[in-house]
């Protein structure tokens, strides 16, 4: 599936797709293709996110009640199933969100150290 | 989990709806109509792996997969009718075989008594040479005493429960025969059983000599005789023919003593001291900590002090303390009957099992190899060796499954009428014991025929399954069906039969023996014969007649029942050989005062030798004048050469000590007749030394009445009943049976092990031809064509068929090889089982490898025989 151009972009780390999806949920519902063109965009063309991969992510999402799904019709007039956050999603992108900045963090202070 | 909530279908939507959403974002940014789309493509990836990834998601695959796999399992099997028949009734035999005799183990061994801390509870047994196993509970006063207060190792040591059944009376309640119990004053105390009303017996009831006239009652006797009646506290109940006892209270709910097949209703005090008749049974509490090893350790050195008591005379020389587990029950006339015979069964049915996998082996590796062509194709089409694998299993345990499911349903009929035969032992003849218990199959039972089923499917199913995951040949799929076996593959088939020859030759002699074993005690010489005599037992004690009527009354009916027609002689005695346990004395010979010689006792009336048939070598019988005469006896040979070797005995004098109580009877007896030896309450045992005083000289009324007959003794049965009845009309007949009837009430589990290891060897015998039978048409058929060029080149048909017998008889060979040695060490080991078990004689396990031999060459005739037929040019042309 790689093209010459996806493979300058960086493959997302394990478990992190659950994480992207659930920010970027936080504006407001959104149907999967629109999902995946957000985190493209967010993240200035840097990620890699292979649509297929996207789906079953959120149908495990739905499956531990973090997100809720409902057809409905795009901007363009086309039928799509859109996904909103619940409360628990919220509360688990809140956990996740710090877990990731510890995460980070303690790298960078790694990787610093040893670059000094 | 099981049900998703969501459709593939939608999920499919889904995506469609987001390439159709993409594609169109795509030409928005100016790409033409195909490249967006395949771009929208490619920037999803692999549409069938997002669906499937969605699939396995959504629910436990595992469940899916065994599903599937029992789906088609099911379909396989149906599609083969004969092989799942066969194969599932075979299953069902094996495993029904295996549940039939672990669920009587169970319901006899296994159920843990409802007392607090049953794993700490211990029997104390003592077994003398020559006892049975596992030996008594009935120890002397001092011996417990000593035991008691000597010991580290137990909390407590208590007297237990007697076990014997008795009449019950009391007020307005039909009398019923129930088993209870004298027990000592600690006993419920010690079991830490509660009363559910009133109190128990505690250690204020028993004293020394004497014991207060209480009794306590079960909860379920409370209910289903006294309608759980409040006011039984203070109600009389007379036991047997003793004064009558104060119920005192009721046990707690659920409690039944101390064995669950022989359930007690009733227990009253047990007086303390030495010289009260049989000995006291003992129970001990292990101290926390110690093992049942520690405890034996010292009981051993305890109990020699105790052998060395004063009061130590029921103890034999060499008599051994034992200490048994006794959370699961103690031991009672029906677990000491049927132990032996069970655990001896237990393994035959081990073994029965055994060759029912090898033989299912065999049938499912014939079968796999018809089945290669499917297992190729399955995995070209990407199963993977695992899977496969799993799909063999799943028919292995399916069948298993089915042929345990049958043979609960087999074992449960197949108890019932094991339990009709224990049932007629002469140990248990008459005891309310519950045996429905031991057929109904509980959770032990269900759980130990699923864990057999599934081993038994994994040992049966392995060999296929193993073939399953060899590496598939590369060769297309049409041919795999014309793949030759590989060596190593034909010498399995051929091992399997081998080896169920081994198991059949092990079944078959054991069998052989135990038969043999059967047939030499039916062959016996008793010193009477045993064909031809009725026994009836009478029930003088509620008839009102007192024994000095007894004289007249016994040579009236004795006159009247030699008047029926094919009745030869008749007369009465206080016992009759074999009925169960005898009396006993000590015989001290005229002249020989320091001499002592144990003897059996019976008390017999004129005529006793001619009806039984036991010669009369010197002397005279007794005669009516007898009976106002001084006291005489007549002695069998061994008692005669005891007591007096070489001389001649007859006007001689012999002195009997009976011990009754704490009283010392003596009396002196002239000897007028010697007879031959009999066996007297053992046809294992030699003739003891007998002596017979006269019955009716020392007016007692003998209950046993013997009939020899001219015809079928069950000719003249109900004659015989009729004339009883009319001439002692107020005495019942308890028990009418032939002596044969009687000696094999003795010998029950002997008979059980002679029938059921015959039945079974004859199945493991059947299973190895069945096993051989379709190895050999399997392999026929599949060497046609080789069959046919030898046969274009010259061979002979009854060459063709020498091959194939040939063939046959190897694998036979090959298995007597392998088996003899196991026949050899199973001959060992029963022998250490069953005491008397003649095992010198090689003959067993010799008739067994030519039974074996014969069933090999007829199970391969068949087969050899359409080798034979096998048409060169039909077989050539196939090709």
């Amino acid at each position: 599936m790689s093209t010459q151009e996806d493979k300058e972009r960086l493959e997302l780390l394990q478990g992190t797709l659950d994480l992207l999806i659930l920010r970027t949920l936080i504006f407001g519902p959104q149907h999967g293709q629109g999902i995946a063109r957000a985190i493209q965009q967010t993240s200035e063309e840097e990620l890699l996110v292979e649509h297929g991969a996207l789906y079953p992510a959120l149908q495990r999402l739905e499956d531990r009640g973090w997100i809720s799904a409902k057809w409905g019709t795009s901007s363009n007039n086309r039928k799509a199933r859109f996904y909103s956050l619940t409360a628990a999603g919220r509360r688990q992108l809140g956990k996740e969100t710090t877990k990731w900045k510890r995460l980070t963090a303690a790298i960078g202070r790694i990787l610093e150290s040893e670059g000094s | 989990m099981f049900r998703r909530k969501r459709k593939a279908s939608d999920f499919n939507d889904e995506i469609e709806s987001h390439l159709r959403l993409e594609t169109e974002r795509l030409r928005e940014q100016g790409l033409s109509e195909d490249d967006a789309r395949a771009a929208a493509h490619r920037a999803f990836g692999n549409v069938t792996q997002a669906q499937e990834r969605f699939y396995e998601a959504g629910r436990w695959l595992f469940w899916d997969h065994l599903w599937q796999d029992l789906r088609f399992a099911l379909r396989m099997l149906r599609k083969s009718p004969g092989f799942t028949a066969v194969a599932v009734l075979t299953l069902a035999l094996g495993i029904g075989a295996n549940t039939a005799i672990f669920s009587l183990i169970n319901g006899l061994m296994l159920r843990t008594l409802p007392v607090r801390d049953p794993g700490q509870l211990v029997e104390l047994l003592e077994r003398g040479p020559g006892d049975p196993e596992p030996g008594f509970n009935e120890f002397s006063w001092d011996a417990y005493r000593i035991m008691r207060d000597g010991n580290h190792v137990f909390s407590d040591l208590f007297i237990g429960s007697t076990m014997n059944f008795f009449p019950v009376r009391a007020d307005k309640l039909q009398p019923q025969t129930v088993f209870g119990g004298s027990v000592g004053g600690t006993f419920f105390q010690g079991l830490g059983v509660r009363a559910a009303a009133g109190r128990l017996i505690g250690p204020e009831d028993v004293h020394m000599g004497d014991h207060a006239p209480v009794a306590v009652v079960s909860w379920s006797f409370w209910k289903s005789r006294f309608n759980l009646d409040p006011g039984i506290v203070g109600k009389k109940i007379v036991v047997g023919n003793d004064a009558p006892l104060t119920i005192i209270g009721v046990t707690q709910r659920g409690f039944y003593g101390l064995s669950e097949h022989a359930k007690q209703d009733i227990w009253w005090p047990r007086s303390l001291g030495p010289s009260q008749g049989r000995g006291f049974p003992l129970l001990a509490r292990l101290e926390r900590g110690v093992s049942i090893e520690q405890a034996r350790a010292e009981m051993t050195v305890l109990f020699q002090t105790a052998m060395n008591a004063p009061d130590a005379g029921l103890f034999a020389k060499g008599t051994k303390l034992r200490i048994e587990p006794a959370g699961d029950g103690v031991s009672t006339p029906l677990t000491q009957m049927l132990s032996t015979p069970l655990t001896v069964l237990m393994a035959t049915v081990g073994l029965l099992l055994l060759l029912a996998c090898a033989n299912l082996a065999g049938l499912l590796l014939a079968r796999g190899a018809s089945r290669q062509h499917e297992m190729a194709v399955r995995a070209c089409l990407g199963a993977g060796r695992g899977r496969l694998i799993r799909q063999t299993l799943t028919e292995s345990v399916l069948l298993s499954m089915t042929g345990g499911a049958l043979g609960i349903f087999l074992a449960y009929f197949g108890t019932r009428g094991l339990v009709r035969i224990f049932a007629s032992g002469r140990q248990i003849a008459g005891a309310p014991v519950h045996f429905e218990s031991l057929s109904n199959p509980d959770g032990h039972v269900l759980l130990f025929t699923g864990a057999i089923a599934i081993t038994t499917a994994l040992l049966f199913g392995a060999a296929p399954a193993i073939r399953a995951c060899r590496p598939i040949p590369a060769q297309p799929p049409q041919s795999a069906a014309r793949i030759g076996e590989s060596k190593s593959h034909r010498l399995f088939g051929k091992g399997l039969i081998a080896s169920q020859v081994a198991l059949s030759l092990v079944l078959v002699s054991s069998a052989g023996l135990f038969v043999g074993y059967l047939s030499h005690l039916r062959n016996l010489n008793l010193g009477f014969e045993r064909n031809n005599l009725l026994l009836v037992t009478l029930d003088f004690a509620h008839s009102g007649y007192n024994a000095a009527q007894f004289p007249r009354l016994s040579q009236e009916l004795v006159m009247r029942l030699d008047a029926i027609p094919g009745v030869s002689s008749a007369t009465f005695s206080s016992l009759s050989p074999m009925e169960g346990p005898g009396a006993g004395a000590s015989a001290f010979a005229e002249g020989h005062p320091e001499k002592q010689t144990q003897a059996s006792i019976n008390y017999i009336a004129p005529d006793y030798f001619e009806t039984y048939g036991t010669p009369l070598l010197a002397g005279r019988d007794f005669s009516a004048s007898d009976q106002v005469g001084s006291p005489v006896a007549i002695i069998s040979e061994a008692a005669a050469r005891d007591c007096f070797g070489n001389e001649n005995p007859i006007g001689k004098h012999l002195t009997l000590s009976h011990i009754n109580n704490s009283t010392k009877d003596e009396i002196t007896y002239e000897i007028v007749g010697v007879v031959g030896n009999a066996k007297y309450n053992d046809i294992q045992q030699p003739a003891p030394p007998t002596i017979y005083p006269d019955l009716l000289q020392q007016g007692f009324s003998g209950s046993q009445l013997a009939i020899r007959t001219k015809i079928d003794p069950d000719g003249v049965a109900s004659a015989v009943r009729q004339t009883e009845a009319a001439v002692l009309t107020t005495v019942p007949i308890v028990r009418s049976m032939t002596m044969n009837e009687q000696i094999d009430s003795s010998i029950v589990p002997e008979r059980l092990i002679a029938m059921l290891s015959a039945g079974f060897g004859a199945l493991g015998a059947l299973l190895a031809a069945i096993g051989l039978y379709g190895l050999l048409a399997y392999t026929v058929a599949r060497r046609t064509h080789e069959i046919g060029v030898r046969m274009a080149l010259g061979a002979t048909r009854s060459d063709v068929m020498r091959i194939a017998l040939y063939d046959a008889l190897w694998m036979v060979c090959a298995g007597l090889a392998l088996g003899a040695p196991l026949a050899f060490w199973g001959k060992r080991i029963a022998a250490s089982l069953i005491p008397g078990l003649s095992v010198a004689s090689p003959l067993p396990i010799v008739v067994a490898a030519a039974i074996m031999i014969a069933v090999g060459l007829i199970a391969a005739y068949p087969p050899a025989r359409r080798a034979m037929k096998v048409n060169p040019i039909a077989a050539l042309r196939h090709e």
